[in-house]
């Protein structure tokens, strides 16, 4: 039965024009208020053109929202959104210091149970206060046991200063602080494996995601807002002014990160491996390096280059193997079904959004 | 006015007054709504695009209504086009070519099934009159377009029946007479359409009386003669030119007897003649075409000139092909044919860049035949056409079909014709034309761009295997019974989900889920231009990320300042 007086209501919030003029006139609102989606965070932040990391907060905090409070370490999103005393935000959100986001997401969560309250209590920080300068404060979060989703985006340097290495800048990109030349191909040393330590920490959820596939990252947040503990979530988020590819390529670049076996996207519950999105038609590694001007000594004459491609080709192949990432046919969660749209939204076959199942 | 917050922190949402779309420097997102392939490719005039869009969300009605605003026979059309749509398909190039064809015959056949009624009004009693010289495909769509423009249409067919070419020279194997009953006998009947049978141009009506008592006349009368044929000068006894032996086949279904024939030609005439002879007994058919078989190295100027499915069919029933080659002279005895000298040519560039047909000499090879049987073309009756027919057609000025004052031609009577589709497309050019020019304007083609395949975002399409029509096996084909069959429903709707939309919004929102400034704002009241969004200028910092995840390249980066004027 339609509930008469719900249907009136949502067409106030929406806006749209009602069904018959006995019904109340829609309210006065702008195309802008009256958008299907909860806008935590609004137009108007100073994000760069193509910005992987605005965009994959967006996400985050459309399907996480509205009763949530933010705790947000220094980086670019912190400074990009909160230009004083213009905020982008509309939900609660605190930035104290770099590397203490986890620890002051913690003392929310404390307060909020103290006052017998439900709201969810998100920490938000860059690659840079995740892997680095927050890590320990991340893994005390972790180790207490808050009831803290924490979601890391991971642009794979510390871009807000000025591109400079971080422990997830992957072997051989240059930045300022691991410049290719003379002396290396770009960075010397490996990304780090943090899913892997942050799961040993043996919380429900970890999981990696990526903005070009905003069905299945939404569906890791609302798994991770249902959970009652910590969870993490690691977003690859690209950076076109520190990777160094055009602003309108930042979700083909994503895409290809994922399909050549790079950046994998899993699932871990209490450290076992869970889920994974199966890569339909694996790509190589050059397809993702090529278009970013941060890999582009790899295409040079320098005789080094082509060691240092096969190399990174050789850590796809390895997560590929270690993950199995090798689709089987076609499967409405690997990469080519979670990608496919069709009219109105709806992708044509079936896809649910569920990645495969692990057994 | 910006208010400056006492400590650190700022009221929720108030990054909304800085309007961060004054960064944008070069380039701003437009939707442009670009021809599809099939639409551009489509002699009829047809969006395939527009009609798949409506089946897409499983309105199949409201499909075909979208469908015969450009064509009121798809029942016909999908069974006898060549379908240059899916020649033309996108999707070719992804996972097969749309069949398009088959799922535009299963809608021409659920609007018969279901009684659907054509989108049109009846005109009013004082509206102008358009007088229409022949009932076939051509003369009758235009009647249609006329009755659809508010016009009254009066059709003048020398015959006793309506269908034209459709009728005569198309065999039941492909088009079932029911089928062609049925779907002609809805559109005769529309309000508006008074067809006039056994009135003879020349006998019964004349083009000046029509041009005074009308406000246009049309002249769709085809092509009825044949053209004349002799090899060095002789010509047989029975001697029987292609159309009228196919026409005479059809009235009586009989041929004259023979064993070994050769058929002369390139079209779908000459198909047709070939793949009834071999099933009404003749032993040895065999095709002689001055063009090329299709194959992956043949120039596509150069393919013969039929329906693609035809040609395949009546390769598979073992109907012999010569190509590049011409019959030169016959071998006779007394009058009788014995034999037929083939001779190898090529066409080739010539002077003022047409083609020029050369025989290559030595290449000469005799071949025992009892029958040679021309299809080299019809040209146009002239009985009470004088003056106007020049060179065997009517050959008009331009693609509206104007011979003069009130004068029009349309279908295979212009000489530049040659399908269904493209007459029926005539019809609707012809009175688009006549409308414009009764309101003092004239006629505007669509100047739009066409969508190639670089312009699409493949990722987003799923890989879905395309619908295949099923067949009557070689050996139960006769000459009454439907070769190709009906796809069905299921088939219909599964094979719909496959269209990519080339050029027009899906509302798959991902300009709404990608764009990281929230720029891009999801309303259908708002957004004018038929898509589901609207661009906040506001805040696009023109990434272009929207351009380049659309999958339809319905978003394209424009320069800033151009934008305005289009």
């Amino acid at each position: 039965m339609v509930d008469d007086a719900r249907l009136a209501d949502l067409r106030r919030k929406f806006g749209r024009a009602p069904a018959a003029p006995s019904e109340p006139a829609p309210a006065k609102r702008t195309p802008r208020e009256a958008q299907p989606r909860f806008r935590g965070l609004e137009s108007g932040h100073r994000a760069c053109q193509g910005c992987g990391e605005a965009l994959a907060a967006r996400l985050v905090v459309e399907c996480a929202g509205p009763d949530v409070m933010i705790a947000n370490a220094t980086g670019c999103l912190e400074v990009f959104t909160t230009a004083w005393p213009e905020s982008a935000w509309r939900v609660p959100w605190a930035h104290s210091l770099f590397e203490n986001a986890a620890a002051v997401a913690s003392g929310m969560e404390a307060a909020m149970k103290a006052k017998g309250r439900n709201t969810k209590v998100l920490a938000f920080g860059g690659d840079g206060g995740t892997y680095d300068i927050g890590f320990q404060a991340l893994s005390g979060m972790l180790e207490r046991y808050h009831n803290v989703l924490y979601v890391c985006y991971d642009n794979e340097a510390y871009m807000n200063t000025g591109i400079q290495r971080s422990s997830s800048t992957p072997h051989a990109a240059t930045t300022t602080t691991s410049p290719a030349g003379k002396e290396r191909m770009g960075k010397r040393h490996l990304k780090k494996d943090l899913l892997s330590i942050i799961a040993a920490h043996h919380i429900p959820y970890t999981a990696s995601a990526s903005v070009a596939f905003p069905q299945d990252l939404q569906r890791k947040v609302r798994h991770a807002m249902g959970i009652d503990g910590p969870a993490f979530l690691v977003v690859h988020s690209p950076c076109p002014l520190g990777w160094r590819h055009d602003s309108r390529l930042t979700i083909d670049v994503a895409r290809k990160a994922v399909e050549c076996g790079l950046f994998p996207l899993v699932e871990l519950e209490r450290g076992a491996l869970t889920n994974v999105m199966p890569i339909r038609e694996v790509r190589p590694v050059a397809d993702y390096l090529k278009p970013q001007g941060r890999f582009a000594h790899l295409f040079s004459d320098d005789v080094r280059a082509q060691e240092e491609r096969d190399h990174l080709q050789a850590l796809a192949d390895y997560n590929i193997q270690v993950y199995g990432l090798t689709g089987e046919g076609q499967d409405p969660a690997d990469t080519g079904g979670a990608a496919a749209v069709g009219r109105s939204g709806r992708a044509p076959r079936g896809n649910d959004g569920a990645a495969r199942r692990v057994s | 006015m910006t208010i400056l917050t006492r400590g650190a922190y700022g009221e929720p949402g108030t990054s909304l007054a800085f309007k961060t779309g004054n960064w944008r420097s070069t380039e701003r997102p437009v939707h442009i709504h670009a021809k599809a392939p099939c639409h551009a490719a489509c002699p009829a005039g047809e969006d395939q695009q527009a009609w798949f869009a409506k089946l897409q969300e499983g309105k199949a009605e409201e499909a075909w209504r979208v469908l015969v605003a450009a064509n009121p026979m798809p029942g016909v059309t999908g069974r006898v086009c060549p379908h240059p749509c899916e020649s033309a398909c996108n999707r070719a190039a992804l996972d097969g070519a749309l069949a398009i064809h088959n799922v535009e015959r299963w809608l021409g056949d659920e609007a018969v099934k279901h009684g659907w009624a054509y989108p049109v009004d009846a005109p009013a009693a004082d509206a102008p009159t358009v007088a229409i010289i022949g009932a076939g495909p051509g003369g009758l769509s235009a009647a249609y377009h006329a009755v659809r423009n508010g016009l009254r249409a009066t059709i003048y067919e020398a015959g006793p029946e309506a269908g034209g070419l459709l009728r005569s020279a198309i065999p039941r194997t492909r088009l079932p007479r029911e089928a062609l009953d049925a779907e002609l006998e809805r559109l005769c009947a529309l309000p508006g359409i008074d067809v006039r049978f056994r009135q003879r141009l020349g006998r019964d009506v004349s083009v000046e009386e029509l041009r005074a008592e009308h406000a246009a006349v049309l002249l769709a009368p085809g092509c009825q003669e044949g053209w004349e044929w002799s090899v060095s000068g002789a010509v047989p006894a029975d001697h029987h030119e292609g159309l009228a032996l196919l026409k005479e086949f059809m009235d009586h279904g009989q041929f004259p007897s023979a064993r070994r024939v050769i058929v002369h030609g390139g079209g779908n005439t000459a198909i047709d003649l070939c793949r009834l002879l071999k099933r009404s007994g003749v032993e040895e058919v065999t095709l002689v075409t001055a063009s090329a078989l299709p194959g992956p190295d043949t120039d596509p100027a150069d393919v013969i000139n039929v329906v693609p499915r035809e040609l395949e069919e009546a390769l598979e029933e073992e109907v012999a092909v010569i190509e590049h080659a011409t019959v030169n002279r016959l071998v006779m005895r007394g009058s009788r044919i014995t034999g037929a000298e083939i001779v190898s040519l090529k066409k080739v560039p010539g002077p003022g860049g047409r083609k020029k047909r050369v025989s290559f000499e030595g290449t000469e090879r005799v071949v025992e035949v009892d029958m040679v049987i021309p299809c080299i073309g019809e040209r146009v009756d002239p009985e009470g056409l004088n003056g106007l027919v020049k060179r065997g057609y009517l050959r008009p000025d331009d693609a509206w079909g104007t011979l003069g004052e009130k004068l029009y031609a349309l279908g295979d009577a212009r000489g530049d014709r040659g399908t269904v589709a493209e007459a029926i497309g005539d019809g609707a050019r012809v009175i688009g034309a006549i409308t414009a020019r009764l309101a003092g304007a004239e006629p505007l083609a669509d100047g739009r761009a066409e969508m190639p395949a670089s312009g699409l975002n493949p990722t987003y399409y799923e890989r879905l295997p395309k619908a295949k029509a099923p067949k009557l096996p070689i050996e139960d084909r006769t000459f009454d019974t439907e070769i190709e069959g009906d796809i069905g429903g299921t088939a219909t709707m599964a094979e719909a989900q496959r269209c990519l939309s080339c050029g027009d919004c899906l509302a798959c929102d991902n300009c709404w889920t990608f764009c990281p400034d929230n720029a891009v704002i999801k309303t259908v009241e708002l957004a004018r231009d038929g898509s589901h969004y609207l661009f906040d200028l506001d805040f696009c910092k023109g990434c272009g990320l929207c351009a380049a995840e659309c999958p339809t390249g319905y978003i394209q980066m424009q320069p800033e300042f151009a934008v305005e004027t289009a």
